[in-house]
């Protein structure tokens, strides 16, 4: 029965007359297995479509003959199981039930049979000859999956024919192994999934109950299995059936043994284990050996973290080596030199005119395409590590630390989420049932780095700090993530008590990077920044640039150094001058803005770019200040505009700004004076 | 047990992940697969097989694809029952 054939089916389909006859065959499996090929092979046009009594669920059935017994073929609705989750469930087993069927061809897909046999697990109780289609012997030869049907067949005590219905192999067999049984020349005597030592007693006792009241056709014990699964269905027929007396020692029983549910189809899930050690033989391939010696490093607690801060800091250093060089060029020598042309350009207009364009234009939006560079090499290096199957385990052992910390486990998700983008984080906070647990996640997500803010470091970084900008970029990071954790673990403390839930998670294997796929990454993000870069931040630019002349066209007596200087005694506490104050506050409506403010501020010299300017102004101690608060402050105001969103209320969002605000100040004095104390100023 | 064994793992809380549990209940990470499946149909657990409009814009979308085989991570969530 093991051999496939491609001889085309023997079968011959019969005009729709069924007939007392017939042989009535049911045809069950879960969705998906291949059963309407099947169904449609066997009989062809000879098919009456219908509905199933008192449902809108499509009954399908048709005839046809096999060496000149007439069938008829009913095909089921595909089910997982036959417990009453779902009408189609109770559908099928009322029908096999009811009808009496002559057979029942399970049909099974050999490339997944470990989901596939649940629905046969439940049909061998069943007072009614089985036969198992093996169907997609193919998908699983194409899987490297090796099914023996003959051991399946010994395992089950049920014929098993190997069979793939769309190439409409093994049809013949099958109609065979069904000829067979209905004639007596093939013993069916199933094996059948044990019921636990102490369940069988519950069952037993259960069954006492029941056993004289069950009514017609279902079996005393089968009725007892599915009260202990806690069968809705049956649990009502059963109590209609009862005495009262009776149904009420039954739901003691059920009280008591109220973890029988599961253990009824653990018993199950064993009998399949066992059956599958024997007949199912899957090669230990390459790729899923080396995602798991992989994965004992990158996924493992401890080890997974300090990889995840190494890799972190290899994307730095990437980004320095190269982007750094190509930005500070890019400032210098294209930036820098089209401002000076401007000027020289526009020497004989007004000088708002050549302002706007020196230094509101080129000095705005300039200072912040020149940092392109580093952002595609962030984007793709990040679309890497996403290709390859990295960033999965970066999330795992993240939210494993998270959960060593006491956090919420469902935060998971929007967190894994913030590492793009803060305003998805915000909104995948959905996945969060409960309300207190939604909004800790909320009020936390914001403090996940976003891809804007890294770049942020990532451009000012090796301004202030020259060779040491790895150090500083991956310490900023940590502090990001510990901040985290510390705010986490205390709200967690206080709103959820220590409470704890389950996220469950299939890490895909790791692979070689698609390279079209990384560059479609690439250049889909790049876009997505030169866009903002012309809009958002052009817009930022000018209003700061307009802020920055008006009224007298000084710098020093404008209205933005006058609003500066108004809040300048804030930031000089954290040792930023009113410029540094006002770069942060600009990048509420976008993170980049703070690197367009900069470079309005200080505009473009034939003496250098940006960076230039800004390694002659500030002091180790400001800076690093500077670069703390900025990846600690005060989210977009996108995100903000989500939180209110999400929240529903402002009071939450003003909580997670007040929030935001109190842990990038005192952040930021702490590092400030402790960067003087240290002699870094 | 194994169905009991993962269910208690998931009543213990924290994050897991599919092989590891394979590896802890002494079977194949499809046997876990397919009894994830049955918890989640029997309403023991929830699954993401992608972010509805949650994802929208979101530079990690092409990460979490159910239906698509390489790259893909795939999440299901306690439901507390």
């Amino acid at each position: 029965m093991s051999d496939c054939h491609t001889a085309p089916p023997r079968v011959s389909r019969r005009p729709a007359t069924g007939g007392a006859d017939a042989r009535l065959i049911a045809l069950a499996g879960q969705p998906n297995m291949g059963k309407s090929t099947l169904f449609n092979i066997l009989t062809g046009l000879n098919q009456h479509v219908g509905n199933w009594p008192g449902k809108t669920i499509e009954r399908r059935e048709g005839d046809f003959a096999y060496k000149g017994h007439p069938y008829r073929m009913v095909d089921l609705p595909g089910t997982y199981s036959l417990t009453a989750n779902s009408p189609e469930e109770v559908i099928a087993r009322e029908f096999i039930l009811r009808e009496n069927p002559s057979l029942v061809v399970a049909i099974v897909s050999a490339a997944n049979l470990e989901r596939s046999l649940y629905l046969v697990s439940e049909l061998v109780c069943l007072p009614v000859p089985l036969v198992v289609a093996l169907n997609m012997m193919d998908v699983a030869d194409q899987e490297g999956i090796s099914v023996s049907a003959k051991i399946l067949e010994s395992a089950l005590g049920v014929p098993v024919v190997p069979m793939t219905a769309t190439r409409a192999t093994g049809v013949n067999e099958l109609m065979e192994a069904i000829e067979q049984v209905l004639a007596g020349k093939c013993p069916v005597v199933p094996c059948r999934p044990e019921v636990r030592a102490d369940h069988r007693l519950v069952m037993e006792e259960i069954t006492r109950q029941i056993d004289s009241h069950v009514p017609l056709p279902y079996p005393p014990e089968w009725v007892a299995l599915k009260l202990l699964e806690g069968d809705s269905e049956i649990a009502h027929t059963m109590q209609t059936a009862l005495p009262s007396c009776n149904w009420e020692a039954v739901q003691a029983i059920l009280l008591q043994h109220d973890d029988a549910l599961l253990a009824v189809a653990s018993g199950r899930y064993e009998w399949i284990g066992q059956i599958l050690q024997v007949a199912v033989e899957r090669p230990k391939m390459g790729q899923i050996s080396l995602t798991e010696r992989l994965d004992r490093w990158a996924a493992h607690p401890i080890w997974g973290l300090l990889i995840l801060a190494g890799i972190l800091g290899l994307v730095f250093w990437i980004t320095f080596k190269i982007g750094a060089p190509v930005q500070n060029w890019l400032s210098v020598e294209v930036v820098a030199r089209l401002a000076t042309l401007a000027r020289l350009a526009l020497a004989g207009t007004p000088a708002w005119l050549s302002g706007l364009v020196a230094n509101g234009l080129l000095g705005g939006v300039g200072a912040v395409i020149t940092f392109l560079p580093i952002m595609v090499i962030f984007f793709a290096t990040f679309a890497f590590l996403e290709d390859v199957g990295y960033m999965a385990r970066a999330a795992y052992v993240m939210d494993n630390l998270m959960h060593l910390m006491g956090l919420h486990g469902k935060s998971f998700l929007p967190l894994f989420l913030g590492f793009g983008c803060n305003v998805p984080s915000i909104m995948g906070t959905r996945v969060v049932d409960s309300r207190p647990g939604r909004l800790l996640t909320i009020l936390i997500a914001p403090l996940v780095p976003c891809t804007a803010r890294l770049a942020v470091v990532a451009f000012l970084a090796p301004a202030f700090f020259g060779s040491n900008a790895l150090y500083v970029s991956w310490g900023l990071v940590l502090l990001s993530m510990f901040m985290l954790v510390l705010s986490g673990t205390l709200l967690s403390k206080i709103i959820f008590k220590g409470q704890r839930s389950a996220f469950i998670m299939e890490m895909p294997l790791y692979h070689l990077p698609n390279a079209r796929t990384i560059g479609l990454l690439v250049w889909q993000r790049s876009m997505s920044f030169t866009k903002k870069a012309g809009t958002k931040i052009l817009a930022m630019a000018l209003v700061i640039w307009a802020l920055s002349v008006l009224p007298g066209g000084e710098l020093n007596t404008s209205y933005l150094a006058q609003f500066g200087k108004l809040i300048e005694p804030i930031g000089k506490l954290m040792g930023m001058d009113w410029r540094l104050t006002v770069a942060l506050i600009a990048s509420f409506p976008a993170k980049e803005n703070a690197i367009a403010a900069l470079g309005v501020l200080f505009g473009s010299s034939p003496q250098g770019g940006l960076t230039q300017m800004l390694t002659a102004s500030y002091s180790t101690a400001s800076a690093l200040s500077f670069l703390v608060v900025t990846m600690l402050f005060i989210p977009c105001m996108a995100t903000v505009a989500v939180i209110r969103q999400e929240t529903g209320s402002w009071r939450w969002t003003l909580l997670n700004i007040v929030m935001m605000l109190t842990l990038s100040f005192i952040a930021g004095i702490s590092v400030y004076h402790l960067a003087v104390l240290l002699r870094l100023s | 047990m194994m169905l009991e064994q993962l269910m208690a793992e998931i009543r213990a809380g924290g994050t897991l992940e599919t092989g590891t549990l394979a590896v802890r209940l002494g079977t194949s990470p499809q046997m876990v697969d397919a009894m994830l499946e049955h918890l989640r149909l029997g309403g023991y657990i929830q699954a993401y097989s992608n972010c509805g409009d949650v994802c929208q814009g979101c530079s990690l979308k092409s990460s979490c694809g159910r239906d698509e085989k390489a790259g893909t991570i795939r999440l299901w969530q306690s439901s507390g029952k």
